[in-house]
């Protein structure tokens, strides 16, 4: 029996029809009941159907049973019965998912009701008008539809998705969020290599003067013969190194190209371009992320909730039944955890010694490892003076391998240490990130301290070079004779011409070089670490005398802050070095978009998930944080060194300048009309620029 | 070659490796390296050593001073795998409420388990224990008569297990055992269980206990659980036998029969 919402005519009609269409045999009955009804309503002319009944004559009934509906033969009231019965159906339809009714109830209704709204809705439109109404409704149709398919499609376009929600499933939202922070970091680089390839690269590439026309564009003389080594191209040097990939291959030419393309100056806004817009979005998503609050808000009743409310009964897919199970899994067991921290008491003064001894640990080892970075750097300096021949590749990569060695090694020390501190596992994550960070932090600086040092003596060997170069000169015009202005110029290959000493490039170079060596060492540390002994574990399981699976060495877990910690200096190298080495930000979406597939690979096929699962909520912002100070301390060098070290004389897009930000000051003088540099130079006095910003933030 | 820069890289390493694996480290000492000292020293072997500890430190007739003994030598003095005071409450608890008449304990060892599970036995029931090791039986046999129990209630055999079990139920008459201890070599775990079901042995409800499984584990034992579906199972998780913090467990199965 249905409960009755409906009007009383169409009711009436409805039940009617229903009788009509099931059970067809109290016909007569009905046809007497509604034959009273339809004089009761004293209906008039010919009547075609015989759900409208009510309305219609009846004895037109069972001539026509197919349910076509006249409306120019209702009247206006009854129109109007109609219009709300059909609105009334389609609040029932949006409301159903709310009703405590079984299932099978709901169906029905829900068909019922669909019939019913498709059956009349078209119909209501007044006589003539019906057509454009039920044009009308069919295009609303249409477009909901379309809406709809819309959004599936936008959902299904975002990339790797589904690998993620797969990941999620199994490992949990910590694990998942390093991957969704993976996939962002993706997208950022993506703008920063469209900037970097298209406004810098491509230019040069197409417009700007081939390879081998000016000196700064052509192998010397005295590399050309190792200048094609897989050994010299590998250190990124030879070929690679006279190329669009880095800063010393651009010519200054003011304009070039058949639309006079700037390029310094487009090199220069890119640069600056690429961290404003850095800055931009990771505010923005930290804005955006402050707002979701972290734990969940209701509390009470959490298990029960869980329970009796998780299960999706939407999916028709087996597989992703079973990560639905997988996930549903991973979240009591995350729930659990919270529940078991939220009521552990402890002895305060023993866990708080333990606290400050671990803490003091943490700084002795941060301690050694600063010294001992410091220590190699100094000595790659002294094999520097001595010339690199004489020393082994390991010598020569001593700095990298040492800094990649420690920033692999002491987290797992901070790891252990944290032990003692007896936190709850987002707590220790948050020490664990901070303490690598404080790490990575201190070898970077350490590094950039060590570049420091080269770039000045490469700036005073530029000197030396000058001077030669003048001598050199001279010694050319001399040498051809004594005859005056109508001599030919001479022409010498630009491979032949001596060359001052690049340090943009040198930098750009060595940065590159750090890149690719740390993102070696994570792909092996991968491959061994997790791969090699998720095998071992595998398949020498069954002829080894204890459980390999159980005991040591058993899988791995996937160890989310160091590669998130990993990921977030990654990027602060890139912005570091990206002004000097436009590769970089194309270097590093290649970097990511293998890091991608092959984690994603790795972590499903060799990690088991950790055994205290926890809610990533509030790392996000966490993330972010560190994120934004990393890009601060990133780009303190790189404008330091672009504010006071002069561009060297003989390469690069500001080569000849005083200083390399001397680019904007040209161009206002030169691109623009005369009023515009005044305003610019009255509107960047400080009495206006304070104020002004004051008001903005 | 190799510049020592980059050897002292690797310490952090080394320091992580030996402070997560101290205990293993610790255990690697106790069991081994102090056994070998002390072999090399007094001539004796260790179940000798422990044996004569026990016998001048334990109340003849009362099992609970010579576990207590034991105890104390295997935490102090040296390292034995006995099953130690925490699974051996575990073990006590199982057999309280399962109350079996009929138990067969497989590795005996110094005597240990076999004085623990006889203690905790209820009025009429009778335990054999198997050993295969003539010296260790020699110890356990004496160990199980200081601690007063007699024929009636234990026998020790001396052969080893998968020679004995296909004979249980010819010799020794046994129909249905109600409680399996099993405590041997790891890689016997799994042939003898199965000789146990083909025998005939396990009735519905008879429990088995295995402990060690997993450390140093009984990977193929746990995988059969898994697989066939026989047992009711289930790993009672503790730490190894005098030691804090290395984990092992003890899997309790019951038998379900086949369906």
């Amino acid at each position: 029996p249905h409960p009755s919402y409906f009007s009383p005519g169409v009711e009436d009609f409805q039940e009617n029809h229903k009788r009509e269409k099931h059970y067809g045999k109290r016909r007569n009955g009905d046809r007497q009941q509604n034959k009273r009804e339809n004089q009761r309503r004293k209906r008039s002319s010919k009547s075609v159907s015989e759900p409208e009944t009510s309305e219609d004559g009846d004895d037109e009934e069972e001539v026509n049973n197919d349910g076509e509906v006249r409306p120019e033969l209702l009247s206006p009231e009854e129109l109007e019965k109609l219009k709300e019965a059909v609105d009334e159906k389609k609040k029932l339809i949006q409301s159903l998912r709310g009703k405590p009714w079984p299932m099978k109830q709901k169906l029905v209704t829900l068909r019922e009701s669909q019939l019913f709204v498709e059956k009349y809705e078209g119909a209501l439109g007044k006589g003539k008008g019906r057509k454009l109404y039920a044009y009308k409704v069919m295009m609303t149709k249409k477009w909901m539809k379309f809406q709809r398919d819309f959004e599936n499609f936008k959902t299904a376009c975002i990339p790797w998705e589904m690998k993620i929600k797969e990941i999620e499933s199994h490992f949990g939202s910590s694990v998942a969020s390093y991957f969704i922070f993976l996939r962002w970091m993706y997208s950022i680089n993506m703008i920063l290599f469209g900037l970097t390839f298209g406004l810098v690269m491509v230019p040069e590439a197409l417009m700007g003067r081939p390879y081998g026309s000016i000196p700064r564009k052509t192998v010397p003389r005295a590399e050309e013969a190792g200048a094609m080594d897989f050994a010299v191209l590998w250190d990124f040097g030879g070929y690679a190194q006279y190329s669009v990939l880095f800063y010393g291959y651009y010519n200054n030419q003011r304009a070039i190209g058949w639309f006079k393309f700037r390029m310094p100056l487009s090199y220069f806004l890119v640069g600056v371009g690429t961290v404003a817009y850095s800055y931009m979005v990771v505010i923005r998503t930290m804005a955006r992320n402050a707002n979701e609050s972290g734990i969940g808000d209701d509390n009470s009743f959490n298990f029960s909730w869980k329970m009796f409310t998780s299960w999706d009964y939407l999916i028709g897919n087996p597989e992703t039944a079973d990560n639905k199970f997988a996930s549903i899994t991973t979240s009591f067991k995350e729930a659990i955890l919270e529940e078991q921290e939220s009521r552990k008491d402890d002895n305060i003064h023993l866990t708080r010694f333990l606290r400050v001894l671990a803490n003091f640990l943490v700084l002795c080892c941060l301690a050694g490892s600063g010294y001992l970075i410091y220590f190699v750097v100094r000595r790659s300096q002294k094999f520097a003076l001595d010339g690199l021949e004489n020393h082994s590749w390991w010598e020569r990569n001593e700095v990298n391998m040492v800094m990649s060695l420690l920033g692999m090694f002491c987290p797992m020390l901070f790891d252990v240490i944290s032990t003692l501190e007896n936190y709850h596992p987002r707590v220790a994550l948050q020490w664990q990130l901070g303490r690598i960070f404080a790490l990575f932090l201190g070898n970077l600086y350490t590094f950039i301290i060590a570049l420091m040092d080269a770039i000045n003596l490469k700036r005073k060997e530029e000197k030396v070079v000058k001077y030669n170069i003048t001598m050199w000169e001279a010694s050319l015009y001399n040498g051809t004779g004594s005859e005056n202005s109508t001599a030919p110029p001479i022409t010498i290959h630009p491979a032949d011409v001596p060359r001052g000493p690049c340090w943009e490039t040198m930098v750009g170079q060595e940065f590159v070089r750090l890149i690719i060596s740390d993102t070696m060492t994570t792909y092996i540390t991968l491959l061994i670490g997790d791969f090699l002994r998720a095998v071992l574990v595998r398949f020498l399981n069954h002829c080894w005398c204890w459980d390999l699976e159980a005991g040591f060495p058993s899988y791995s877990e996937f160890d989310v802050s160091g590669n998130v910690l990993g990921l977030i200096f990654n990027q602060g190298m890139i912005w570091m070095g990206a002004f000097y080495a436009p590769c970089l930000p194309a270097l590093n979406l290649l970097r990511l978009h293998v890091s991608m597939y092959l984690q994603c690979w790795a972590v499903m096929c060799c990690n088991v998930p950790q055994e205290r699962v926890f809610k990533a909520s509030g790392s996000n912002n966490f993330y972010m944080a560190m994120l934004l100070v990393i890009l601060f301390l990133s780009t303190l060098p790189a404008i330091y060194t672009i504010v006071t070290i002069p561009p060297s004389f003989d390469c690069g897009p500001f080569s000849g300048k005083n200083r390399m930000f001397d680019v904007i000051q040209e161009t206002l003088e030169s691109d623009f009309p005369a009023w515009f540099s005044k305003v610019f130079s009255y509107a960047s006095n400080p009495g206006l620029v304070l104020p002004f910003i004051l008001l903005m933030v | 070659m190799v510049s020592p820069a980059i050897a002292l890289a690797f310490l952090p390493l080394l320091l992580t490796l030996i402070i997560r694996y101290r205990y293993y480290f610790v255990l690697f000492y106790r069991a081994v390296l102090v056994r070998i000292w002390k072999d090399c020293v007094t001539g004796l072997s260790r179940e000798e050593r422990a044996f004569q500890y026990v016998l001048t430190n334990s109340t003849p007739g009362d099992p609970d001073s010579i576990l207590d003994a034991f105890d104390y030598w295997s935490s102090k003095v040296e390292f034995i795998s006995n099953i130690g005071p925490k699974k051996g409450k575990i073990l006590d608890r199982l057999l309280m409420e399962q109350s079996p008449l009929t138990v067969l304990e497989l590795g005996a060892h110094c005597g240990y388990s076999t004085v623990r599970i006889a203690r905790a036995l209820p009025l009429g029931a009778r335990l054999y224990s198997i050993e295969m090791d003539q010296g260790n039986a020699a110890i356990a046999e004496k160990i199980i008569r200081l601690a007063g129990f007699d024929d009636d209630t234990v026998e020790l055999i001396v052969n080893p297990s998968d020679e004995v079990i296909p004979r249980l139920r010819s010799d020794y008459n046994l129909e249905r055992l109600d409680f399996v201890f099993m405590d041997h070599w790891k890689k016997c775990y799994l042939p003898d269980l199965q000789l146990l079901e083909g025998y005939g042995l396990l009735g519905k409800g008879s429990m088995i206990v295995a402990d060690n499984v997993l450390f140093p584990g009984a990977p193929k034992f746990l995988r059969y659980l898994r697989k066939c579906g026989l047992y009711e199972w289930k790993i009672h998780r503790a730490t190894l036998e005098y030691s804090k913090g290395i984990r092992d467990g003890m899997a309790e199965l019951i038998y379900q029969g086949i369906k």
